[in-house]
């Protein structure tokens, strides 16, 4: 694999979300001490969650990031800026390399079309050219292994069909940059282990991975580097073999 | 999901930044037309799905429609159908596009929340989704515009070039309200209601299913003054070979020109917390 440059940089990366139409003072009682959620403000008379505060991230080609951190900290926010979804409120973020998130399974996925259809709707979101797609329709076909069922809609499918289906889908793009979200445990026992196999690929092919989970085994399986994120907060990046002092700390 | 290889994403630096974001964004969704197109498509689609006629049913709809208000209002108001039949599905056809693209503009970013949260697609490539699935409609219609046409022993005076003009004064001026209601939509869900109902108003304030001619001079007002009634007699006038109202065109040039202004402005000034009212 020839080797352009791929890179992730965040620098003083800040990132708030506006809370339409709620009451701050209502909430604020609540939320006062706990662990859960971003730290919550009021900025320019709207209710505002900080999701993320004054991060840095430098990422190059090889690096495999576990985000850790509890529900609410800031993990798949930070995955969907990195996915150039969210915009930075301070600080920037640069990505180099083409960048596939796959964060939601079910994106673009139409519960009323054929899997075919499907899988061409999902490569076409992902930037691929029809031509493309009909070229690897077969392998994600194949990988699927859903045979006849990919001519039927796809609200035929049982829920772990349609995650065979979307994991093929959503796995078939080639990239330098991947960012996962914790559904990675999708399907039955065998399709966990074609699921599996097929990431470890797709990792290796792709230059940095950033993956967010609560799994601590999943993490240790797949990343060199880990960083744990708590109310937006980012802990330095520490190497893997340093998970324990980190989750101690 | 990104082909690009490059992303920067900063915070705010003035509004110059933010205008010239906004601008590349634009260039984006130009660049990925085709995936406009691909998603317009899969709408047109999918909507028939499991139907017999499949798209037909556009078609066909819109025909039994103008049949029905044709032989009635023709019969009403005592003007020959033979001529009215055209001018009432010209107008349905033509009006309902108008209509339709802005009243659907309201759905634009809230229907694409999911890709939205998770890539880096150009926004306007929605809005564009939303036009082009319009104008696809529109291709459908063309079947009833010609069969009328040749009912009405109209199509051989039709000035086909005036009416494609007439077009992309449509085109140009609903995809600018049709963006700016997707926008303030995201953020205030009641406006979808409020633009239906101006979208209902304007199809009874503007002569679709009435003759122009029957509005009493002191009346006359409410056409100069009703940009529906414009958009709509740049295209429906040349097609029935009557003149296009004069101010017409430079009345439609300013309103895109202006229009684009104020939404490009707006969205210049939302486009990061766009995703965030979803």
């Amino acid at each position: 694999m020839k080797a352009p440059p791929v890179s992730i940089s965040c620098r003083d990366l800040s990132l708030r979300f506006p809370v339409y139409g709620v009451d701050a003072k209502s909430l604020k009682k609540y939320v006062a001490k706990i662990t859960v959620g971003g730290k919550l403000d009021r900025h320019h008379g709207a209710t505002e969650v900080t999701a993320l505060s004054h991060l840095n991230l430098e990422l190059k080609a090889g690096d495999r990031l576990g985000l850790i951190g509890h529900n609410g900290s800031g993990k798949t926010t930070l995955l969907r800026a990195l996915s150039g979804a969210y915009e930075p409120d301070d600080g920037a973020i640069e990505v180099e390399g083409r960048i596939a998130a796959l964060l939601d399974l079910n994106l673009g996925i139409d519960p009323t079309a054929t899997g075919y259809d499907n899988i061409r709707l999902r490569g076409r979101i992902a930037g691929l050219t029809s031509r493309e797609i009909d070229a690897r329709m077969d392998e994600i076909a194949e990988f699927s292994g859903l045979g006849p069922f990919l001519a039927m809609p796809v609200k035929t499918y049982s829920a772990g069909m349609q995650a065979r289906l979307a994991f093929a889908a959503a796995t078939a793009v080639e990239a330098d940059v991947l960012l996962m979200d914790e559904w990675i445990a999708v399907g039955d026992a065998e399709f966990q282990k074609l699921a599996h196999r097929r990431l470890l690929k797709l990792v290796e092919r792709a230059g940095i991975l950033v993956l967010a989970s609560h799994d601590l085994g999943l993490v240790r399986l797949y990343c060199n580097k880990v960083m744990r994120l708590e109310g937006g907060v980012a802990s330095p990046v520490t190497d893997i073999k340093k998970l324990d002092e980190l989750l101690a700390a | 999901m990104d082909t690009a290889h490059h992303m920067l994403r900063t915070g705010r630096r003035g509004p110059l930044f933010e205008a010239q974001m906004a601008l590349r964004d634009l260039r984006a969704s130009g660049e990925r037309l085709d995936l406009a197109w691909s998603l317009a498509w899969h709408d047109v689609v999918s909507r028939y799905r499991g139907s017999i006629l499949g798209p037909l049913w556009i078609t066909l709809s819109m025909g039994v429609m103008v049949l029905g208000i044709g032989v009635l209002w023709g019969g009403l108001f005592r003007v020959p159908i033979h001529s009215f039949i055209p001018f009432v599905a010209v107008g349905i056809v033509f009006f309902g596009v108008v209509t339709s693209t802005i009243n659907e503009g309201c759905d634009t970013f809230v229907q694409a929340a999911g890709m939205l949260s998770q890539t880096s697609l150009p926004m306007f490539t929605f809005v564009w989704r939303t036009v082009l699935r319009n104008l696809i409609n529109l291709g459908h219609h063309v079947a009833i515009v010609a069969a009328v046409l040749i009912y009405g022993d109209l199509w051989t005076h039709a000035n086909y070039a005036g009416a494609l003009l007439g077009v992309a004064f449509m085109v140009a001026n609903v995809s600018w309200v049709s963006m700016l209601v997707a926008v303030i939509s995201a953020r205030f869900r009641d406006i979808p209601q409020a633009v239906q109902s101006v979208t209902q108003a304007a199809a009874i304030m503007t002569p679709v299913f009435w003759l122009p001619d029957r509005i009493p001079p002191d009346y006359h007002w409410i056409l100069d003054f009703n940009p529906f009634y414009h958009l709509l007699e740049a295209v429906r006038a040349p097609l029935l070979g009557t003149t296009v109202p004069p101010h017409t065109y430079s009345i439609l040039a300013a309103m895109a020109a202006g229009g684009w202004a104020a939404a490009f402005w707006l969205f210049a000034r939302t486009r990061r917390r766009i995703v965030h009212y979803l």
